[in-house]
């Protein structure tokens, strides 16, 4: 996984914020963004439900997303989804 | 004959409403009990109650007639929108009914439902979110749509949703208690020895179980649950679904497991010689009561849930080549 340092280079395609939402709605949505993607694209992610720290992983693991990088803190938890090849 | 200030005629039996909602069942206008003559055990006389000639095509127009009274009722739908999970059928009577009090509806149901359904549901006017059964990984893994309806109302969506929660709200078993269970022991005279209907959100069993024991605790409640994984859409596997907070089990006597395919075998022999168009969780009732043992002269009523008009996605599949001409 990156480091928090070289998140900064990662190129991202769609910013999804869903501070508020309860998961499984940000999964949901999340799901819906990255059908729309192009493999390879990446998603950053933008939630405030600390159950995405599960949820989301898990997300990208049953899709073939791979999770690039994950942030936590002030009660913001922050990923990058680069969308997989078959998903 | 009299006649109203329109100048029409006035007479119950010439079946003229005034608003769609007047053919919703009650005693005064019960759905239909029909034996069956063919697909039954020996000895037992079943009949099927069918809920699919209700106004929006399902038991579930009881349900969600119940469910918007009571929420207007408590003045729950001022200004909110309402969210439902659904396999289908609540929502489609849910969203008729919305649509004749001026409220919107968001549907959130579990994929794999037939598209039929889904086109019913759009065209509505409802909002129908599909969603795969382990969308929140780490919560039940079969329901999904259920987690989803309830996220939309705790999140801070800037929309004030409000969920009708027909697993959890009691205006659901009411309405079998109040409708569907006066009317089965009107139709039978109260001489019957079986009810039957299938676990979902348990309300039917509830309501009208609880209902029928209370006048006679010597009929057996008979509930029927399909195996983890079925295709038994309305139906809910206790094994891989959390248990709805308004089944009561204390009146239900007895539950019979039931494999898709015996259940849709079953449903295609009400098709061919019953002249039954149903659903296939009408199927799993029927083979149900197969394994009742019941005695000669019993009389069983089992619920017969929804058409089979709405699946012919399921039915197509299974059929293959089978009524195409060969050359």
């Amino acid at each position: 996984m990156t480091q928090a340092s070289e998140i900064g280079d990662i190129q991202v395609a769609d910013t999804l914020d869903t501070s508020g939402l309860l998961c499984p709605l940000p999964v949901y949505k999340a799901a819906l963004v990255l059908k729309k993607l192009e493999p390879g694209e990446v998603l950053e992610l933008i939630c405030t439900d600390p159950g995405s720290l599960e949820d989301i992983p898990a997300l990208a693991r049953q899709r073939g997303d791979a999770l690039l990088a994950v942030e936590d803190g002030d009660g913001i938890q922050k990923f990058w989804i680069e969308k997989g090849e078959v998903a | 004959m009299t006649t109203t200030q329109t100048g029409l005629p006035t007479d119950a039996h010439l079946r003229r409403y005034g608003d769609v909602r007047d053919l919703l069942p009650g005693l005064d206008n019960p759905t239909p009990l029909v034996r069956l003559n063919q697909v039954t055990p020996p000895g037992l006389q079943l009949f099927l109650k069918l809920e699919w000639l209700n106004p929006f095509g399902s038991v579930k127009d009881r349900t969600a007639a119940y469910l918007i009274a009571g929420l207007i009722n408590r003045g729950e739908l001022d200004g909110a929108q309402l969210v439902e999970a659904s396999s289908g059928n609540t929502g489609i009577a849910l969203a008729a009914l919305a649509t004749l009090v001026g409220v919107d509806l968001t549907v959130t149901i579990p994929d794999g439902i037939p598209e039929e359904k889904k086109t019913l549901l759009r065209m509505l006017g409802a909002e129908v979110w599909e969603t795969p059964d382990d969308l929140c990984p780490v919560d039940h893994p079969k329901d999904g749509a259920i987690a989803l309806a309830r996220s939309l109302v705790g999140s801070d969506t800037g929309t004030h949703y409000v969920m009708a929660d027909q697993y959890e709200n009691e205006d659901n078993v009411r309405a079998h208690y109040e409708t569907t269970g006066p009317e089965i022991w009107r139709q039978t005279g109260g001489r019957l020895d079986y009810f039957l209907a299938g676990l979902g959100t348990g309300g039917t069993i509830t309501g009208v179980g609880r209902f029928l024991k209370e006048r006679d605790p010597a009929i057996k409640v008979v509930g029927i649950e399909p195996e983890p994984g079925h295709r038994l859409p309305g139906l809910k596997s206790f094994k891989e679904a959390k248990q709805p907070g308004i089944l009561d089990w204390s009146v239900v006597d007895e539950v019979i497991r039931v494999d898709d395919d015996p259940a849709y075998d079953v449903t295609q022999r009400l098709f061919r010689e019953e002249g039954l168009i149903v659903g296939p969780s009408t199927g799993a009732v029927v083979h149900a009561s197969h394994q009742l043992g019941a005695g000669p002269g019993e009389i069983a009523v089992g619920i017969s849930p929804d058409s089979g008009r709405s699946y012919l996605s399921y039915f197509e599949e299974r059929l293959g080549e089978q009524g195409n001409p060969t050359v």
